[in-house]
């Protein structure tokens, strides 16, 4: 069983590479070698592509939501993204479009695709610090993503 | 690429030729990696599912269902093929590490090498199936050559692209040429000259400036000879050139021109095609670059001792003629930056496209559902890349289309 921490984002755009700071702090945290942890800024076609071959893959990445609290975690599934299953973009095929062509293909796709989404505050700004409220929250995302997905053997936060 | 160059002249460093030809085969790759997804994940549902088909089929799934599990699979491996290759020379595929100011971080071993060569020579076979693909789907179907060369997406523009000494296709390193609608040259200039050619035009309903040739001057959003509108990305590139260097690609450019009616093509649906050409470009280059004796070779970089000041940087990226221009202090710390991107060349061009598409669509009153996406395909051959050439992120592309009468009363509108 082999376990992909996929980090998403860009990493120069503030609080839009959050997901690749929470995928870096699990890397810190764990001791296995049946977990890789990876950083990506793609979509679409791009992630089906690095996530074949594994058992189950984590994704990491920002969101903005009316009303969400910046530093908030949204656990999503692949049934969560079904309804926008169509070309959405000139520029890329959207995720669960890419899954949906990856299972056609028969593909060695993971059994399992865990989506966290975390609330963020500012992906306009060029930079490599995420706002304040979001970068308080990262050591205690990465903790409950651990938690949650049953990451241990871990080590504890500094 | 646009900037490891611009970087280089910052420092007024001329590159080793190892690292020149590392980058130039690590830049082929990365265009195959483009064209592919565009041709069969962004255009491929227009032609193949068709254009009016049912928005629930009209995706890659759709594409795959009708050309075979099995393509999909060669798209798949050919798009990894073109990561792998980037990620051997870059360290990684998106957002490599590999230009330094003065060459390239690391070079190939022969093992690498032989895995690249053996990438390219699939490259070429998958380059082949998909101008047969073009030829057996798309020209063995009259309503689709009749939608590619008729008039409702056609534009007399000035082309622009990069080329080597011989006029031929580069997308590494030249000078930049510039044809007008009967394809002769209008100008070619050296990529540091461009503020000389380029005039941006602002409109206060866009974030996108509008570039155009300065000589010609702006005379709103019309093609035509007095207009400075000029169009880049593949057709234009192809349309800006006296041929491509390599010999399967010359023979499918000049297929394609023989069906377009000669060069050079105003038919903006051909981009779509010419992203085939020119990936069998990419291929055949791919190849003779891997075959290179030099390619191995471990002089890659120089170290700059001049002080850095100025410089400026251009290569062909997928969507067109990309410039990154730097200003920086004797550290080497910028200072200013100037970027003239593809997609905001072809702004001017991409608003005609649909103003035209949209006069030549709505008939009579008679407005379908398809018409969104007959819309769409008119900016879409552009394959245009709007978060980066606007710097807002949209995520999903929302589209709205009102139509009115003459009187500009709402007639209908249609949303998704």
């Amino acid at each position: 069983m082999k376990t992909l921490i996929l980090g998403l984002g860009n990493p120069i755009l503030r609080d839009d590479g959050v997901g690749i700071k929470v995928a870096k702090e699990i890397g810190r945290r764990l001791i296995s070698s049946s977990i890789d942890v990876r950083e990506a800024s793609v979509a679409g076609l791009g992630l089906l592509e690095l996530i074949q071959g594994y058992t189950k893959v984590v994704l990491i990445d920002s969101i903005q939501i009316k009303g969400g609290v910046p530093g908030e975690i949204l656990p999503l599934d692949l049934n969560d993204l079904k309804h926008t299953i169509r070309l959405s973009s000139p520029h890329d095929v959207n995720f669960a479009t890419a899954i949906e062509l990856g299972k056609k293909l028969g593909l060695n796709l993971p059994r399992e695709i865990r989506i966290y989404a975390i609330q963020v505050e500012d992906i306009s700004t060029f930079g490599e610090n995420c706002s304040p409220s979001v970068e308080k929250a990262i050591s205690g995302i990465a903790e409950k993503i651990i938690r949650g997905e049953n990451l241990a053997p871990s080590v504890p936060a500094d | 690429m646009a900037s490891g160059k611009a970087v280089d002249a910052v420092y007024h460093v001329d590159i080793p030729e190892a690292a020149k030809k590392l980058r130039e085969l690590f830049y082929c790759a990365h265009m195959i990696h483009s064209h592919i997804a565009h041709f069969y994940a962004l255009a491929g549902p227009d032609f193949v599912v068709g254009p009016d088909a049912d928005p629930a089929k009209r995706n890659i799934l759709g594409v795959i269902e009708k050309v075979g599990l099995e393509v999909g699979g060669e798209v798949i491996k050919h798009r990894a093929y073109a990561q792998k290759i980037q990620e051997i020379i870059g360290g990684k595929a998106t957002h490599p590490v590999c230009n330094l100011p003065g060459g390239m971080s690391k070079a190939i071993n022969e093992e690498e090498r032989k895995q690249i060569e053996e990438m390219a020579r699939s490259f070429i076979e998958f380059s082949k199936f998909s101008l047969k693909l073009v030829d057996d789907l798309i020209l063995g179907n009259k309503t689709y050559v009749d939608l590619i060369t008729g008039d409702t997406y056609r534009h007399e523009t000035y082309y622009m692209g990069m080329v080597d000494e011989n006029n031929r296709l580069n997308f590494y390193d030249g000078d930049v040429r510039v044809v007008n609608q009967r394809g002769e040259e209008y100008t070619k200039f050296k990529p540091k000259d461009y503020l000389n050619h380029i005039g941006e035009h602002v409109e206060p309903w866009s974030y996108l400036k509008f570039p155009y040739l300065k000589n010609v001057g702006w005379k709103g959003l019309v093609d035509g000879a007095d207009s400075g509108i000029y169009r880049v990305n593949s057709l234009a590139r192809l349309n800006a050139t006296e041929g491509v260097p390599t010999p399967l690609a010359q023979e499918a450019y000049e297929k394609m021109y023989e069906v377009l009616g000669g060069k050079p093509s105003h038919a903006t649906l051909a981009f779509n095609w010419a992203r085939i050409v020119e990936m069998m470009y990419a291929s055949e280059r791919l190849l003779e670059l891997a075959c290179d004796k030099e390619i191995t070779s471990k002089d890659i970089r120089v170290i700059p001792t001049e002080t850095p000041t100025e410089g400026v940087g251009c290569v062909e990226a997928p969507r067109g003629t990309l410039y990154h221009h730097y200003w920086t202090d004797e550290e080497g710390m910028i200072e200013k930056v100037n970027l003239i991107v593809a997609t905001g060349q072809n702004n001017g061009p991409m608003c005609m496209s649909v103003k035209k598409a949209a006069q030549g669509l709505i008939k009579k009153f008679q407005v379908k559902e398809a018409l969104l996406n007959m819309i769409e395909m008119a900016f879409r051959a552009y394959d245009p890349c709007l978060a980066c050439a606007t710097h807002t992120l949209p995520g999903q592309m929302p589209l709205e289309v009102s139509i009115y009468d003459s009187k500009k009363n709402l007639f209908k509108r249609l949303k998704r």
